[in-house]
């Protein structure tokens, strides 16, 4: 045959040049994918099998100082169903949607719009069929929070149910409710917009609760303790076939154990609700919905009682948060989700008094043996109309006939406003040179812990605010007056003070001088009740030593501070106070306070003197014109409501209990607020000498 | 028969051993596929592939003892059975997969487009070994020969087999010998074809398109395919490139050997789709490795090679036709399946040869095989 018989050689040639092309891409291919690739694509398969599950961590649990729970785990019972496991003949599965239906209450079969896990309002049928499309390896939940005698029905005949699941899940309980809500706070589901947050500390947003409020949030970190991991390998269809390692083990929260007496605060609460309802029946209106109580030791700082109402029951918002209940919580102008004791500022009125006299006091304004007279009423020229008498301003005292002659003791005991403007501001050549001034007065109200945070190991603080010229001419636009300084000196005007703030310059004074850190938490401890940290007492500044410290220098003093709280006080305090107290200086300023009580004409004698105790106290008049009290009419000019604030401690000699009393609206000082305090010391003394005795 | 039992010494063993090895890798690299499945498992995929196998085998001799140069005395006998089989497909045929393609014979299904590509191998190297390649009226008349069964196969709808066709056309008019300038004019003529069609397609893409139509023989599946080759969605994991991603994890994570026979964990968890057909080449390479998945695409080429080495021994040029097209076939297929798994090529139903599960396409192969041996057998002329 000829040489056309065959394909032609270069045609041939050609075509094994292509195979030869074609082998090297290939396996140029398979190098670079296989070998160079590797890595990568084998973490994508890795990422394609495993699942990492979190595996929950118990919260710890809340004690109060003797050692009763104040919150608690309890087992919340759900009900799941696993569409992939359910039985493959339809009149099976719809015989067990039918008992599931009967026993649980869930709709058969009810459309609804796509919502959250537990949220009412789908039929079993929906529920599963948005299951099945998704996730059908996954559990679905049916019914959320059923009550435990249908969960031990379910678990009975869960073993003809194939598919349907029931799972005890923990909840908080607050055994103490409304009365300790403030402190302890609630829980709540992890908000949207802090996803990535908690999901890099190990968080399930779906099913991890954060703290919302009070001590849940202040030591979420203690409390939640760090969740497990393992990893699981899963098919395509999201099956779990089986544990990948070792699991990473979850690591249960701390507990905690509470410087507050429960028993003390149920009477706090008591003593201030009963004052309170008092005053409304009195009135016969709702005068005043606002009230706080705290109780601390003077000497370490630690609060025994911390009363805010109007509170809020954290126990309707444990398993989950009704919205119809926060939506009233938010919206009501009392704010009852604040904790008033430490987050909002009022007038402190004459609490603040003592501030004045210590500052003109140990500045050596005023000689204490030196009475000034009181005429009830005492006018101040304009200093920039010195003869103009039309421009010329009245500052009364409270008691309109004055006090005669009053000396530095009694002028605290009878809370002598025309004293006090006299030292604070200065007066004509009785008192010259301005007396303490403004700018002092800063000082000793700084000292004594006013218009910066303390740093309670509570959220939301508030750090209330003290006016200086330079404050008023930012904010207002206004020089400073010598009639500025008179009503700053009486805690009037611009002052704003928490009661906290209050309750800690009173202690101050009564302990000798040492601004404590206020806490609430006393003890960390673990699952068996073992110790494993204590907070122990820190003294942030000393007021009267005269040497300047750096905050830094008196955090280390602190071991055991809290980190944040630590960082909060250098950057408010860059160093204690500058202050040098005079010998006997305490002591005068702490007699006068005896004397509030003890003296006859004390303004709190005939309201808060306790039987067989000596104590100390400054009673607070704090006139206000807030918008709620502006719509109500309440703002008359010289006549404006007021505050009532008293503050005591007990035993005067060795100080171990001091408490404020705060209620809004709550007219004067002693009456109001006075019986209240006088209740708190009694009761502190009787459980104290209960607790001696069992 | 003394002649014939002569020949059998020049029977090729290394091409039927690859082909040997290549098939029972084949049958076990299913069996660990399928692993999983419970509905592949219960249709028995393995054993019918492996039964496959026996009877391709059987086939594969039976077509190597037979003279290769009788097929050439039915030829039109052939072409007019694989038009009528082809024609018939719509009456009679099984619908599966959204394309109806197989005939339902006893328990198993024939799929006669795979038969059609022996069969078009067949028919054009007859007509080109009798007719002179260089005239253009046989060029066209070739085509012609081609296009029918082609658009048949194209109306299942089945574009990938009918491009098989094309390209089988293709190679064998060029290795006829058919004149570059009758080529060039050729590729003129699909040039002119492309510039009509290019504004059709771009209304097509614009209007069309989204709504879900197709694009004259075109499915808009098919449109999609290609689009998600051309453009693959970067954020698209789970649509249409899913499977892609998919095969390329599976090869990409065997590394240099491999996870090891029945271990891949792409493919026995399932995350690699259609693993025992298109994807059986990524399954293959996750469980083996580069290793092994080297070794396979040498032992496809060793086995195009030999195709090639007998095109060039053939004693005559039906016979160097037939081994020819039977080369570029598996070529093609092996290509262009690699090819895929690789994502270098768009994604298309072309199996595997001899690996991929399916009888009708096993069968093809080893009976083009077949018909490899029955040349090379008969390739010395003195012995007969």
């Amino acid at each position: 045959m000829n040489q056309h018989s065959t394909v032609p050689a270069w045609r041939l040639r050609l075509t094994l040049l292509a195979v030869g092309i074609l082998l090297l891409v290939f396996i140029g291919r398979l190098f670079n994918l296989q070998v160079l690739q590797h890595a990568t694509y084998s973490s994508r398969a890795d990422d394609n099998r495993f699942d990492r599950i979190s595996i929950p961590a118990g919260r710890g649990v809340i004690y109060d100082a003797n050692g009763s729970l104040l919150v608690r785990n309890l087992p919340s019972f759900n009900v799941y169903i696993t569409p992939a496991n359910l039985p493959d003949s339809d009149a099976e599965i719809e015989a067990i949607y039918l008992r599931l239906s009967e026993i649980t209450g869930v709709p058969l079969d009810q459309q609804g719009p796509p919502a959250a896990a537990c949220v009412a309002g789908r039929g079993i049928r929906q529920l599963v069929e948005e299951g099945l499309t998704n996730r059908p390896f996954d559990r679905w939940p049916i019914a959320c929070d059923i009550d435990e005698m249908t969960a031990r029905i379910l678990r009975q005949q869960q073993i003809d149910m194939p598919g349907v699941t029931i799972e005890a899940v923990p909840v908080r309980q607050y055994p103490t409710g409304v009365l300790t809500s403030a402190v302890i706070g609630y829980l709540g589901p992890i908000p949207a917009a802090q996803v990535d947050f908690w999901e890099s500390l190990g968080f399930l947003p779906d099913r991890d609760k954060v703290g919302y409020g009070g001590i849940e949030l202040a030591y979420q970190n203690i409390l939640a303790g760090t969740n497990g991991l393992k990893l699981v390998e899963k098919d395509v269809a999201g099956a779990q076939l089986h544990e990948v390692g070792p699991a990473n083990p979850a690591v249960p929260g701390s507990s905690l154990r509470l410087t507050l007496d429960t028993r003390l605060q149920a009477i706090a609460t008591t003593a201030l609700q009963n004052r309170m309802e008092f005053l409304n029946r009195l009135a016969g209106d709702v005068r005043t919905s606002i009230g706080a109580v705290i109780a601390m030791n003077p000497q370490t700082g630690e609060i025994l009682a911390m009363v805010s109402i109007p509170s809020y029951e954290n126990n309707r918002l444990a398993r989950f948060i009704p919205e119809y209940y926060f939506r009233q919580l938010s919206e009501d102008a009392t704010r009852p989700l604040i904790n008033q004791a430490i987050s909002l500022s009022f007038p402190p009125g004459s609490s603040f008094k003592m501030v004045t006299a210590l500052g003109a006091l140990n500045e050596g304004i005023i000689d204490p043996n030196r009475t000034l007279f009181d005429p009830g009423l005492i006018t101040i020229q304009n200093q920039y109309f010195p003869n103009d008498p039309g421009k010329a301003k009245d500052f009364v005292c409270w008691k309109k006939d004055g006090h005669g002659n009053v000396d530095f003791v009694h002028g605290i005991a009878f809370s002598c406003n025309v004293y006090f403007y006299k030292i604070g501001g200065g007066f004509e050549d009785e008192v010259p040179g301005g007396g303490l001034g403004i700018d002092n007065l800063n000082v000793y109200a700084r000292a004594l812990g006013y218009g910066s945070l303390l740093g309670i190991d509570l959220p939301g603080e508030e750090d209330g605010l003290i006016p200086n010229p330079e404050w008023k001419r930012l904010n207002l636009g206004e020089s400073w007056s010598t009639g500025d300084t008179y009503i700053t000196v009486v805690g009037q005007g611009f002052v704003g003070a928490t009661p906290l703030q209050v309750l800690t310059s009173i202690a101050t004074l009564a302990n000798g001088g040492r601004v404590m850190w206020p806490h609430v938490v006393r003890d960390v401890l673990d699952g068996e009740g073992n110790l494993v940290q204590r907070f122990e007492p820190c003294v942030l500044w000393d007021i009267g030593d005269g040497v300047l410290i750096p905050s830094s220098e008196i955090a280390a003093d602190c071991p055991s501070l809290p980190p944040d709280v630590r960082e909060l006080l250098i950057a408010e305090h860059p160093e204690s106070p500058d202050i040098l107290l005079g010998p006997g200086v305490l002591d005068l300023v702490r007699e006068g306070m005896r004397l509030v009580v003890e003296d006859d004409e004390g303004t709190a004698h005939n309201y808060a003197q306790l039987e067989g105790i000596s104590s100390g106290g400054k009673t607070g008049t704090g006139e206000f014109c807030d918008d709620t009290a502006f719509r109500r009419g309440l703002c008359i000019p010289g006549n404006w409501p007021t505050h009532s604030w008293y503050t005591a401690f007990a035993p005067f000699e060795n100080p171990e209990i001091v408490v404020v009393a705060f209620v809004y609206n709550g007219g004067e000082g002693a009456v109001t607020s006075g019986p209240i305090v006088k209740q708190v010391l009694e009761a502190y003394f009787q459980l104290k000498a209960i607790d001696a005795a069992g | 028969m003394q002649a014939s039992a002569r020949i059998w010494r020049h029977f090729d063993i290394w091409l039927l051993g690859a082909v040997g090895v290549l098939t029972i890798a084949g049958v076990a690299l299913i069996r660990s596929a399928v692993a999983g499945n419970p509905e592949l498992i219960e249709l028995n995929v393995v054993g019918r592939q492996a039964l496959y196998g026996l009877i391709s085998l059987v086939v594969l001799f039976a077509v190597a003892a037979i003279d290769y140069r009788l097929w050439s005395a039915i030829s039109r006998l052939l072409y007019g059975l694989m038009v009528l089989l082809l024609a018939l497909i719509p009456i009679a045929g099984v619908a599966g997969f959204g394309a109806s393609r197989w005939f339902e014979v006893a328990t198993l299904t024939v799929q006669p487009s795979e038969l059609a590509k022996i069969l078009t191998i067949l028919v054009l190297a007859d007509y080109l070994g009798r007719n002179r390649p260089e005239a253009l009226g046989t060029l066209l008349k070739s085509f012609a020969l081609v296009a029918l069964p082609a658009v048949l196969i194209l109306s299942q709808p089945d574009l990938s087999t009918a491009v098989v066709l094309l390209v089988i056309w293709l190679a064998l008019v060029w290795a006829a010998g058919v004149r570059l300038r009758s080529l060039a004019i050729l590729l003129g003529a699909i040039v002119l074809v492309s510039l009509l069609v290019a504004p059709l397609l771009a209304r097509y893409f614009l209007e069309r398109y989204p709504a879900g139509e197709d694009f004259l023989f075109l499915r808009n599946y098919q449109m999609t395919r290609v689009i998600n080759f051309l453009f693959p969605h970067p954020q698209e994991s789970f649509g249409a490139s899913y499977n892609v991603e998919q095969a390329l994890i599976s090869i990409g994570s065997g590394g240099l050997l491999g996870q090891g026979y029945g271990s891949g964990t792409q493919v026995q968890l399932r995350f690699l789709k259609v693993r025992h057909t298109d994807f059986l080449f990524s399954s293959m390479s996750q469980e083996f490795g580069f290793v092994g998945a080297t070794i396979t695409v040498l032992l496809l080429m060793f086995v195009v090679f030999r195709c090639l080495r007998a095109t060039r021994l053939a004693r005559d040029r039906y016979g160097s036709l037939i081994c020819y097209g039977v080369a570029i076939l598996l070529l093609f297929q092996a290509s262009f399946n690699v090819g895929m798994n690789l994502n270098l090529l768009p994604v298309s139903g072309l199996p595997l040869p001899f690996l991929s599960y399916g009888g009708s396409s096993l069968l093809t192969s080893l009976l083009g095989i077949g018909l490899v041996e029955s040349v090379m057998l008969r390739h010395k002329r003195i012995e007969l």
